[in-house]
């Protein structure tokens, strides 16, 4: 039962670095991003092609993680954009449907070009014992690598001028423009950061178990689950909610199987759209 | 309404049926080809239906499949199980899809949701409802499917006679449509679609009509999903997918035209012609489809219908310099050819662009 916990704590920590980015740039632009798994899905496919071509894993990695973030930044200055010249209801839906749009023109592109692709990171040893518990290294190497992430980030929000835009931004963005905040600069950036993160993430789900090309779907809902439930304007929201949710999926799939879970997880969703729009776990710290 | 008004108004409806009446013929009876003209006949029917909901009432439904499936399951599981005679089956399956559909209407009025939303919302149940299906194997058999041979009108043995059938159900809905659109409900969806606080205000039902509409819809779409099951002979989770259903239908309404009454049969017809030339390609549909959705709303969501009207009014207006700037005819306001998107979600590409 322990090892079950375990997994599905480190499963959040995973989901959280994954649901960052959709919770970020929804919070700063108004716009939903439906492709963001495929956005994570592409930066994981790039690090499996060139430790195919016999790079050093962590070179390869590396170069996953920035290619996603490149992908975001594509997407940020070609489709985005398109979305943020436009106001309330009419931004919200040409979000939604274009983003909706590229997750099926990248799954599409992916399942097509690479369809027996996948990233798997193998670590020497398999298991190690910490304190009685036998430990899964890449469950260990996953939540490094949250954790990591997740202190980089926190001091960079709090700590730098940029951060400190970010959050303005997200409360108040009129306001944000008159104190000479660029909010179009800041936006493109935050949109790259989520796209890097996102590739932090397929590459932690390749320490877990294994990327493939067809995952950026399921990527993209837990995700939205997640920022609907966290609160989608909210960090702490969301780093709870991941957790929290990591743990639900793991131990209703070993006690009722996945279908069940998937119903469960989209149902709480659904239903705390209904409760509480603005969040289950909802507050700005 | 005055006959005049009534003939011209039938004119879009009889001339797409007409149309549609000798497709058969020109196919000369190639059951492939008959297969998919009842596949594109099935589709316009479910994009008529979001039309009304998405198009006139701002519920972005992504969950059209889930309908259709719901529509489908419960009329096959009924007669196989059940032992129901299939036309109350298929009345109660088009009952249930119509209650599922003004339900979540009703909670997202009630919960004053935006499109946004709605949309969660609906995909959420889409998805939901999918993992049912696969979760009950012992009623829906899972991923493999159930076989609907001999549990329904046997339209799947009758290739003819079951486009005839789809046929009479797209005709019908679209006379629904048009005669939705010259009464109250008309007025209440242009008003909605300006601005659904003000139309509360002015003493519109909000509720009354978006639910209603809702109902309407889905009921549209789960009875299509009957026929559907009873057509195609099989029914598996994966052919209500949300790619499957759902997408396929937001591409034909966008490209023939959003709140047109023809936008969707001819959206219908170009989708498939599409689908069916990439279709060799296998997995190459998925990247169609995806990269259509994206230009589509970006570059041409005005929809074909909507302009080849407009490009017919300036070549009467060329031919026969008689002819007013507003060239509407009759009532003044009918959205067909010219004017078309009226409270549609086109309209507010000249609102919102700045």
């Amino acid at each position: 039962m322990t090892g079950i916990v375990l997994d599905g704590l480190v499963q959040g920590l995973q989901l959280a670095l994954l649901s960052v980015g959709v919770v970020f740039v929804y919070g700063l632009g108004g716009v939903l991003n439906l492709a963001h798994g495929q956005v994570a899905v592409s930066g994981g496919l790039v690090a499996a092609l060139l430790l195919q071509s016999r790079w050093p894993p962590v070179l390869a990695c590396a170069a996953g993680i920035l290619f996603a973030g490149f992908v975001a930044l594509l997407l940020d200055q070609t489709l985005l954009r398109q979305a943020y010249a436009r106001r309330g209801e009419e931004r919200l839906l040409l979000g939604i449907i274009l983003t909706l749009g590229l997750s099926f023109a990248l799954d599409g592109l992916f399942t097509w070009r690479y369809p027996n692709l996948a990233l798997t990171l193998q670590l020497s040893s398999p298991y190690v014992r910490i304190g009685g518990i036998v430990v899964r290294t890449g469950s260990l190497a996953v939540a490094g690598l949250a954790v990591a992430a997740f202190l980089v980030l926190l001091a960079f929000l709090r700590g730098t001028f940029l951060g400190k835009a970010i959050r303005c931004i997200i409360q108040n963005e009129v306001g944000a423009w008159l104190c000479g905040v660029d909010v179009h600069r800041v936006r493109t950036l935050t949109v790259a950061l989520s796209g890097l993160l996102a590739g932090v993430a397929a590459v932690a789900q390749g320490f877990f178990s294994y990327l493939g090309p067809e995952m950026g779907t399921e990527f993209t809902i837990l995700s939205l689950i997640v920022a609907v439930v966290g609160g989608v304007r909210s960090l702490t929201g969301t780093f709870l909610a991941s957790l929290i949710l990591g743990l639900v999926n793991a131990t209703l799939s070993y006690a009722v199987g996945t279908y069940v879970t998937w119903i469960v997880l989209l149902a709480v969703a659904a239903s705390t759209l209904l409760i509480r729009p603005e969040g289950l776990l909802a507050y700005w710290p | 309404m005055s006959g005049r008004q009534l003939v011209v108004h039938a004119v879009p409806v009889l001339a797409a049926g007409g149309v549609l009446v000798m497709v058969p013929f020109l196919l000369g009876g190639s059951p492939y080809g008959l297969r998919i003209a009842s596949l594109m006949l099935i589709l316009a029917t479910y994009a008529v239906a979001f039309n009304l909901l998405f198009g006139h009432t701002r519920q972005l439904f992504l969950c059209v499949g889930a309908l259709a499936g719901l529509g489908a399951y419960a009329s096959v599981i009924l007669v196989r199980d059940a032992g129901f005679p299939p036309l109350l089956a298929a009345v109660l399956a088009t009952l249930g899809a119509a209650l599922l559909g003004g339900f979540l209407s009703y909670v997202g009025v009630r919960r004053g949701l935006g499109v946004l939303f709605v949309g969660i919302i609906t995909v959420a149940v889409s998805l939901i409802f999918h993992n049912l299906l696969l979760g009950l194997r012992e009623y829906t058999n899972g991923e493999t499917g159930i076989s609907t041979q001999g549990l329904g009108f046997g339209l799947g043995e009758a290739p003819t006679r079951a486009y005839y059938v789809l046929l009479g159900v797209l005709v019908s809905s679209l006379t629904i449509y048009q005669l939705l659109l010259r009464s109250r409900y008309g007025l209440a969806f242009r008003a909605l679609g300006e601005d659904e606080l003000n139309a509360e205000l002015s003493g519109i039902d909000v509720t009354r009509y978006k639910v209603g509409t809702a109902a309407l819809a889905s009921g549209l779409i789960g009875l299509v999903g009957v026929l559907y099951a009873d057509v195609n002979g099989f029914i598996s989770p994966s052919v209500f997918a949300l790619g499957h259903v759902d997408i396929p239908v937001l591409l034909a309404l966008l490209l023939g035209g959003i709140g047109t009454t023809l936008g969707p049969v001819v959206g219908a017809g170009l989708f498939t012609l599409v689908d069916e030339l990439v279709r060799p390609f296998g997995q190459l549909t998925v990247l169609t489809y995806g990269i259509l959705l994206v230009v589509l709303f970006l570059v041409f969501r005005e929809g074909v219908v909507p302009f080849a009207g407009r490009l017919l009014l300036r070549l009467g207006r060329v031919l026969l310099p008689g002819i007013p700037r507003e060239a509407r005819a009759g009532s003044g306001r009918s959205p067909q050819p010219a004017g078309a998107s009226e409270g549609g979600v086109g309209r507010s590409e000249s609102a919102g662009g700045g």
